[in-house]
């Protein structure tokens, strides 16, 4: 089990605010966009064209509009160039420097697993087609990188922050807002841009479909008929800066994180431990490094995919460590968008924080009995919200978990 | 707080082990150039590790069912804790870190389990094959292996990210929640990758490979793992990490190394361990060593190893390790005085970093 015990804050850490975000994601461009999806309960999943799925069990995804996508990228010279997830970063990055104009990283911290994925698959595609060098061949290569997105995203405005990308499946973007909260709250560094960015690619949708985690009926996170996930896509960002620095400067603090927890579940390279240890013992670090208490968590926006395994290890970690607050996956409006997951999901918990509001999870029909969750079912609901603790699990048993709280609080 | 190396270990082309792979660098040797073969017709040349490397993979159900690059990594990663003498139990391990470097990763089963989809539609996908398609798959193997419960991190990037490892490792070992941080990182070799980076403009036909010539006549691929135990004391002493800004056009890579360098030359090393493969980042290299330490000796240990991308800069630390631990530069004959040693990386994708690391003082 991991130590916690130097995990707690120190009295001389520095304080971790949130001076601006960005997001785009099937719910829309944009928090804005966001808020009003949320406030609808939209179902934003829909069948999926990009590729063939005809013989795949799942054919629905949470999509990002490509028409809107190109329509709205005026920032790079050779939009033409760029992988789809590289405009949806470069938008992400856009809207959080529109509310920061100063904001100059000295470090960005992304989360993603597989970067511009389908340019490596139209390369692999290419060859097996023809013999004759394709003239794009290398541009497909060089923007094909997990790394890219994100570089692109900063040279279209002029950033040259070092870029670490972490690729810890489907826990990678709340990894690297954690990551980003750790770096700040050391001393080490001011500002840090962190977030997630993924796009839906073949090789991953039938990948989950081949291991029939993804679903053909709708999905339904806690539900006791729920039988999986869809998949998503999208980006968000987050400019995190040193609090006392931001107030200095007189910037507009839209939240504070307080806490990170990130654990390695060993039990399996695909399923959690069903004894919830995993996603226990990230919860667990979270609120120790907060410094908080399980009662002071109002709201839990849970990775909640809606695989059985998952929901199960999930809810009953939530179930012993949380009494009765009021939880809900938003992945039933948008689909898992794996990497940029934990970034997508922690800018609804900073929507959640601002609004007071409390966003639904769809799809929901009947609560599985093996757990006893607060869900909020179908429509959002107002509430008092103070700090949000926000889940991402994933693949290779990594479990991550961050806190949320508004400033005044 | 001071920063030191605990231990070391890698598997290579030239086999695995310190003592004998440097012993073997020392010596001038390099690694048998293979040819490898992609099904549309071409031969592309490729530095592979040898089996016997690897036969000392620990017999772990994780490992069962894994590709190539999860042994290279568990051998490494194995071989440097064993280098400092710690074994793991449960409260060790619960302050251990993993930080894992990759740059292509597990591109043997991604690129089967594609092909199976092109070929025979995606109702031939493999849900065995899948799983190890992700870029964790190795670090989750290793971690199990070695009980690591607690923090886990694979970091993707060009051939910089390894460094970019090391430097996330120098923060979180800022706090006092870790003792020791392992930094792996690993690569695979395979026909696919040669194809891609030789549609790059950036792979040599035959070899050698020849760090510094003018005009770069390109790099020839390899793999294996590297593996750094960082910890709070040790025989060698990490003086800065710095990683570097990004660059957009290759033209820009000697100003972006130009910053790494007047970061980590406040005076100059006495040894440049250089990420130099025979290809643009030699231009690059060369003039920001010009500048900053003219009087630097200059190694890069590519020429005998190949281009192993995501394991490259763990190479090159443990290279600059050795220097300072022995004295000794691979191709200076006889002992030659080193006190400092800078790492440099300049990746092929945008990205640099670097690295200084001297001995300790008594």
């Amino acid at each position: 089990m991991p130590d916690f015990s130097s995990s707690k804050p120190r009295p001389n850490a520095a304080r971790v605010a949130v001076v601006a975000a960005g997001i785009v994601s099937p719910l829309g461009f944009g928090m804005e966009e966001t808020l009003g999806a949320l406030r609808e309960g939209r179902d934003c999943v829909t069948p999926v064209s990009a590729f063939p799925v005809d013989r795949c069990r799942c054919q629905t995804a949470g999509q990002v509009s490509d028409e809107r996508l190109a329509g709205a990228d005026e920032s790079h010279r050779h939009p033409e160039r760029l992988h789809r997830v590289a405009r949806m970063m470069t938008l992400a990055l856009k809207e959080a420097l529109a509310q920061a104009v100063d904001f100059r990283p000295e470090l960005t911290v992304m989360g993603t697993t597989s970067g511009g994925m389908t340019f490596g698959e139209q390369y692999y595609r290419g060859l097996k087609a023809s013999s004759a060098p394709d003239r794009h061949a290398a541009s497909l290569i060089a923007n094909y990188t997990p790394q890219k997105p994100v570089m692109d995203a900063q040279e279209a405005f002029g950033i040259g922050a070092p870029c670490q990308v972490i690729a810890n499946a489907c826990a990678s973007g709340t990894n690297a807002i954690g990551h980003a909260f750790d770096c700040i709250r050391s001393g080490r560094y001011q500002r840090v841009l962190a977030g997630g960015y993924d796009a839906i690619s073949e090789l991953v949708f039938v990948g989950f479909d081949s291991l029939q985690a993804s679903t053909p009926d709708r999905c339904r996170p806690f539900d006791s008929q729920r039988t999986g996930m869809v998949l998503g896509e999208g980006a968000a960002i987050l400019a995190l800066e040193n609090l006392e620095a931001a107030q200095e400067r007189g910037a507009t603090i839209l939240a504070e994180i307080v806490g990170y927890g990130i654990s390695t579940d060993n039990h399996h390279l695909t399923q959690p431990n069903p004894s919830g240890s995993g996603p226990r013992q990230a919860m667990e670090g979270a609120l120790q490094s907060a410094g908080i208490s399980a009662e002071e968590i109002d709201y839990i926006n849970a990775h909640g995919t809606a695989t059985p395994f998952n929901d199960a290890a999930e809810g009953k970690a939530i179930a012993e460590l949380f009494h009765r607050v009021p939880i809900s996956s938003t992945k039933g409006m948008m689909g898992h968008s794996l990497g940029a997951a934990g970034a997508i999901e922690a800018v609804i918990s900073l929507l959640a924080l601002q609004h007071q509001l409390l966003p639904p999870n769809i799809n929901f029909r009947q609560g599985d009995a093996e757990l006893e969750l607060n869900i909020v079912a179908n429509k959002p609901q107002t509430s008092r919200v103070r700090a949000v603790l926000s889940n991402s699990f994933g693949f290779g048993g990594t479990n991550a978990s961050v806190i949320m709280r508004s400033i005044l609080a | 707080m001071s920063l030191r190396i605990a231990g070391m270990g890698w598997v290579t082309p030239l086999g695995s082990g310190i003592e004998e792979v440097w012993n073997r660098l020392v010596k001038g040797e390099t690694a048998v150039v293979e040819s490898i073969s992609s099904p549309l017709g071409k031969d592309y040349p490729v530095f592979r590790v040898p089996a016997s490397a690897t036969a000392q993979a620990p017999a772990h159900p994780r490992l069962r069912r894994s590709s190539a690059i999860s042994r290279f990594a568990a051998v490494a990663g194995l071989a440097a804790l064993a280098d400092a003498n710690l074994k793991l139990d449960e409260k060790s391990a619960s302050r251990t870190a993993l930080i894992f470097a990759v740059s292509n990763g597990g591109v043997v089963y991604t690129k089967r389990f594609y092909h199976d989809i092109v070929e025979s539609g995606a109702q031939a996908a493999s849900p065995i094959l899948f799983p190890e398609t992700v870029f964790n798959a190795p670090a989750s193997h290793l971690a199990a292996i070695l009980g690591i419960a607690g923090t886990s991190y694979t970091l993707v990037g060009d051939g910089a990210v390894g460094t970019l490892a090391l430097k996330m490792a120098d923060d979180l070992m800022a706090g006092d929640a870790l003792d020791y941080c392992l930094v792996v990182g690993a690569e695979e070799a395979d026909w696919l990758l040669c194809d891609a980076y030789h549609k790059w403009r950036l792979l040599r036909s035959a070899p050698p490979i020849e760090p510094f010539q003018d005009p770069p006549r390109g790099m020839i691929l390899s793999e294996g793992a590297g593996a750094l135990l960082l910890g709070r004391a040790g025989s060698i002493e990490i003086e800065k990490i710095f990683s570097g800004p990004n660059f957009s056009h290759r033209r820009d890579a000697p100003a972006a190394l130009d910053k790494v360098y007047a970061e980590l030359c406040h005076t100059p090393p006495d040894l440049v361990a250089a990420s130099a493969n025979g290809t643009f980042i030699d231009r690059a290299e060369h003039a920001t060593i010009a500048k900053h330490s003219p009087t630097a000796s200059i190694y890069s240990a590519k020429q005998a190893l190949g281009e192993s991308v995501g394991a490259s800069t763990l190479w090159q630390t443990i290279v600059a390790g050795q220097a300072l631990l022995t004295q000794r530069v691979p191709g200076f004959p006889g002992s030659t005085p080193i006190h400092t040693a800078l790492i440099s990386a300049c990746g092929l994708n945008q990205q640099t970093a670097g690295l200084r690391l001297s001995l300790p003082k008594l």
